[in-house]
């Protein structure tokens, strides 16, 4: 890799580009780029106000009704004058000494029923600000959300991270201070001393086996509005609206950056046009690096602005210029793994598609995808573990205030950094006169970028090893989109899905081998390919166990997941811990030879193999969680 | 300036190019001829290092071609002139030189000077809008931007006008007599055998006869000797009023005329015809693939 030639194509890549582009069309993308910065914090602070002042309340200024109607929003107090009410210019009309009364329409009826919810939000407003706490709120219930796993785990019976015993501090009556609202602080709580030692909710922690709920906004609020209490029916569940706010502003521009960089890439290989790129003196890293590094840079931009307007704008961490920077910087760090997956992913379906109509399906599948993987765990931001493993959980937690600690760093980004690693070595591999400008189906494609890696039997090891990024980043997918189901169900699932994908990833590349004819089909070679398959995937399979370095082996899925691999979490003696270290490194040898076996013989048998290798597999997957683990 | 050695090129079960063998001296124009799918661009792409070969070796200004620093001393032109639309030929083209590391002063005078003689206007237009002759010299001036030794030129004159086509050809011999060696490969046998010092008939990936157009053409081509009768003999046609036999051979000569005058009549005419390289080229397409040729 020679830079200044990489820095020259990447300039020539934005020369070229910058063409195609008149200013208007420059006019246009700055303008949405400027609403995007400010738009999404100021929605992410105040919320989108879609219903503010769509009901008119004719109410008196000293109606008892006024104050809750004036600050609602989505109120109008207007003079209550009962020709404007018949008239229909009047939703709900509040007269001295009687109850409001709603227009004879449906809107009526609703703006009646908001206007009770005011009344009510107003009410409990005011019981807050009584300098007599205990009287205001007699009764006192501190609330705080816990991992849902620990309810399942305890419905399995065997943790002991149970979810209702007063002792662990989430429930605890007459507690002082109520959830977590800001304005809670008001009572102390000294008559609370009868139930759990813990059970003052406010000082609850994370560390402590509860989750803390979102403190993003308005959100962080138990009650909905800014309340510190209530009644039971008041409270709302820790919905992140402001965290999938902020989540989208920093996926959405990616999903348009990919679509011209997968266009340009693919543009080099219509009609041969890239043929005169590798034909100069540069390599094809510099050539593959020159044409992304625009790209990644635009998107490391666009996260810039977000994250500092975010910032800006919301400024959880702090209004000072270097609270702001800091808190921009640790955003834009966690969105950078993330801006470089979607990147080395469209290069590889730009590398594989066919036509500019088959890289538009690649493109919307990765974007779907990929935003999928990011988007949906980050929902569940302070809710859940399943969150730890997208970095835009950790872009919302910064934003809403919180640190940015290395091993969740590396938890949450490391599969991703070795995933678009990979992808792009594989996608380089390609990167050739003979790949670039062949027309073959995206499955055969892909099978010539594996082959492009392979150059000795030894290679499946390293290709084997290269697959863990992929079937890491895959197992976590599964976990997230298993772990809402019972555990008795998602079990069994997940433990044949994680089978399937070891299979799939340790034997593809020995059959991509076999399809470029590049090993000797003997029974020989096909145990050799298979014995090292197996230990290549072995010991990239332990690097899995940076899964310790957060909670997520926790989450009962996440022990099914990755404890057979670590041994994690399995207390058992020295002996049968040194046997099942080293089990898998049996069982992957074992079913790889299965399916290269299956490879060497053609497409059908090789199929099955992989469907018997799975069977056996997911066999030996769920032995060690039902007896061991 | 070029070795190359049993040089070999496998596409999965398919052999494109097979034990090729030849070198081109410095300066020399060399020709590479064959019907499609002989394996003449795969060759020159090898030339190129552009594709790998499976086995052999090929040696270009003293590197092996598939050394990235080979390509610093090598202008290759491929058959078609994938240029990018929305920049001008200015741009494109120093954009090439810059990558070539070509001083910007040097490059600028060097790509004016091309263009100049490639007698090219409009160098500020879009390429996209371009004629196809414009854009084949554009492309031709980016295979000169960084003043290579080498020229691998495939199919210079491709799809171009006659008037266009004997522009490049000119241009090209241009380029021989300023010292440069160049490889190409043509569909016009004319153009070849008008400008080649040598050439490589290339049939089924492999060379099937080599050497300079006379060579071939002595070990390949046969003389036709079309005698012209006053009277009907063996073997004759009537033509333009008379009767003509063709023979490979003055004893065929002498034979017919033998024949003419035990029939009463004569031999009025007769006409030498020597087999151009399409002649030559034709046959050695229908021939066996297995005919050994070496330069």
């Amino acid at each position: 890799m020679k830079p200044d030639k990489t820095l020259r194509i990447a300039r020539w890549e934005v020369s070229k580009n910058a063409g195609q582009l008149d200013r208007r069309t420059l006019a246009a993308i700055g303008v949405v780029l400027v609403l995007v910065a400010v738009l999404t914090p100021m929605v992410a602070s105040k919320g989108i106000a879609l219903d503010d002042g769509i009901y008119r309340v004719g109410v008196a200024e000293d109606s008892p009704y006024h104050d809750p109607v004036v600050e609602d929003p989505t109120f109008v107090a207007v003079e209550p004058d009962a020709r404007a009410f018949q008239s229909g210019e009047i939703d709900v009309l509040v007269l001295p000494d009687r109850p409001p009364i709603p227009a004879r329409s449906q809107k009526g009826q609703a703006a009646l029923s908001e206007l009770r919810g005011s009344v009510e939000a107003y009410n409990d407003r005011t019981m807050a600000d009584e300098s007599d706490f205990e009287a205001a709120f007699p009764v006192n219930v501190s609330v705080r959300y816990v991992e849902q796993n620990a309810s399942l785990a305890a419905s399995g019976g065997d943790s002991d991270d149970a979810d209702s015993t007063p002792d662990d501090g989430e429930v605890g009556l007459g507690g002082g201070e109520s959830g977590d609202g800001n304005g809670g602080d008001s009572g102390d709580g000294d008559g609370g001393s009868d139930a759990g030692e813990s059970g003052d909710g406010s000082e609850s922690s994370p560390s402590d086996g509860a989750v803390e709920a979102p403190s993003v906004g308005s959100g962080s609020s138990l009650f909905g509005g800014d309340t510190a209490g209530g009644t039971p029916s008041d409270i709302t569940p820790p919905f992140p609206f402001e965290s999938l706010v902020l989540a989208f502003a920093f996926v959405l521009p990616m999903n348009f950056v990919i679509q011209a960089y997968a266009s340009s890439v693919l543009n080099e290989r219509i009609n041969d046009r890239g043929e005169l790129l590798l034909v100069s003196p540069v390599s094809r890293g510099d050539i593959v690096a020159g044409k992304t590094l625009p790209y990644f840079l635009g998107m490391v931009a666009i996260a810039t602005v977000t994250a500092v307007g975010i910032a800006g704008l919301t400024p959880a961490g702090g209004d000072a210029p270097l609270e702001i920077a800091r808190t921009a910087a640790a955003s834009v760090a966690a969105v950078v793994p993330i801006a470089l997956l979607f990147l080395a992913s469209s290069f590889v379906g730009a590398m594989f598609a066919r036509s500019f109509k088959e890289l538009t399906f690649v493109t919307v599948t990765l974007s779907v995808f990929l935003t999928s993987y990011a988007f949906i765990p980050a929902i569940f931001t302070d809710v859940h573990p399943v969150a730890a493993i997208s970095p835009l959980t950790l872009v919302v937690r910064v934003l809403g205030g919180g640190g940015l600690a290395l091993s969740d760093y590396a938890f949450s980004t490391l599969p991703l950094y070795l995933t678009a690693g990979v992808l792009f070595a594989l996608g380089v591999g390609v990167y050739r006169e003979e790949d670039m400008f062949t027309q073959r189906s995206i499955p055969l494609k892909f099978l010539d970028a594996l082959d492009s890696q392979l150059s000795r039997p030894r290679s499946v090891a390293k290709l084997s090893a290269l697959s863990i990024p992929f079937v890491f980043v895959a197992e976590l997918l599964a976990v997230a989109l298993l772990f809402a189901l019972p555990v008795s169900v998602s079990m069994p699932v997940l433990l044949v899905v994680i089978a399937f994908i070891e299979e799939v990833a340790k034997s593809v590349g020995i059959y991509a081998g076999f399809a470029h004819a590049r090993f000797d089909r003997s029974l020989g070679s096909v145990g050799l390919l298979g014995f090292l398959s197996g230990l290549g995937f072995f010991l990239g399979e332990k690097a899995t166990a940076v899964a310790q370095l957060v909670g997520l082996p926790n989450l009962e899925l996440g022990r099914a997941a990755f404890g057979t691999v670590t041994g994690l979490g399995i207390e058992t003696s020295p002996l049968l811990l040194a046997g099942l270290l080293f089990a898998p490194l049996a069982l992957h040898a074992v079913t790889a030879t299965m399916t290269a076996l299956g490879a060497s013989r053609g497409r059908n048998r090789y199929f099955v193999a992989l469907a018997l290798a799975t069977v056996v597999h997911a066999a030996y997957n769920l032995t060690v969680v039902s007896y061991v683990g | 300036m070029i070795e190359v050695e049993n040089l070999r090129k496998e596409y999965g079960g398919f052999t494109a190019v097979e034990g090729s063998t030849f070198s081109v001296a410095d300066g020399e124009v060399f020709g590479v001829i064959g019907p499609n799918g002989a394996g003449k661009t795969t060759t020159l792409k090898m030339l190129a290092g552009l594709v790998e070969p499976t086995s052999g070796s090929a040696r270009v200004a003293g590197y092996d071609a598939q050394d990235s620093e080979m390509r610093q001393y090598l202008g290759f032109l491929p058959e078609e002139s994938p240029l990018y639309e929305d920049m001008t030929p200015i741009s494109y083209l120093e954009f090439f030189a810059d990558l070539y590391d070509v001083p910007s002063k040097v490059a600028t005078d060097r790509i004016h000077d091309t263009l100049d003689r490639l007698d090219l206007d409009h160098r500020d237009r879009r390429l996209g809008d371009v004629s196809k002759g414009m854009a084949r010299k554009v492309a031709i001036a980016r295979s000169l931007v960084n003043d290579p030794e080498v020229l691998v030129y495939d199919e210079p004159a491709s799809g171009l006008d006659p008037l266009t086509t004997n522009y490049i050809i000119e241009f090209t011999r241009d380029l021989a007599e300023s010292g440069k060696t160049v490889v190409f490969s043509a569909h016009n046998l004319f153009h070849v055998e008008s400008i080649c010092d040598r050439v490589v008939v290339m049939n089924d990936g492999r060379i099937v006869a080599g050497g300079s157009v006379e060579e071939i053409r002595e070990e390949h081509g046969r003389t036709e000797y079309r005698v012209y009768t006053t009277v009907d003999v063996e073997g004759a046609i009537a033509e333009n009023g008379a009767y003509c036999r063709v023979v490979e051979s003055m004893d065929g000569v002498e034979e017919t005329r033998d024949l003419a005058a035990a029939a009463g009549g004569e031999v009025e005419d007769i006409q030498t015809r020597t087999p151009s390289l399409e002649d030559i080229f034709l046959e050695l397409a229908a021939e066996s693939p297995d005919v050994e040729g070496r330069p």
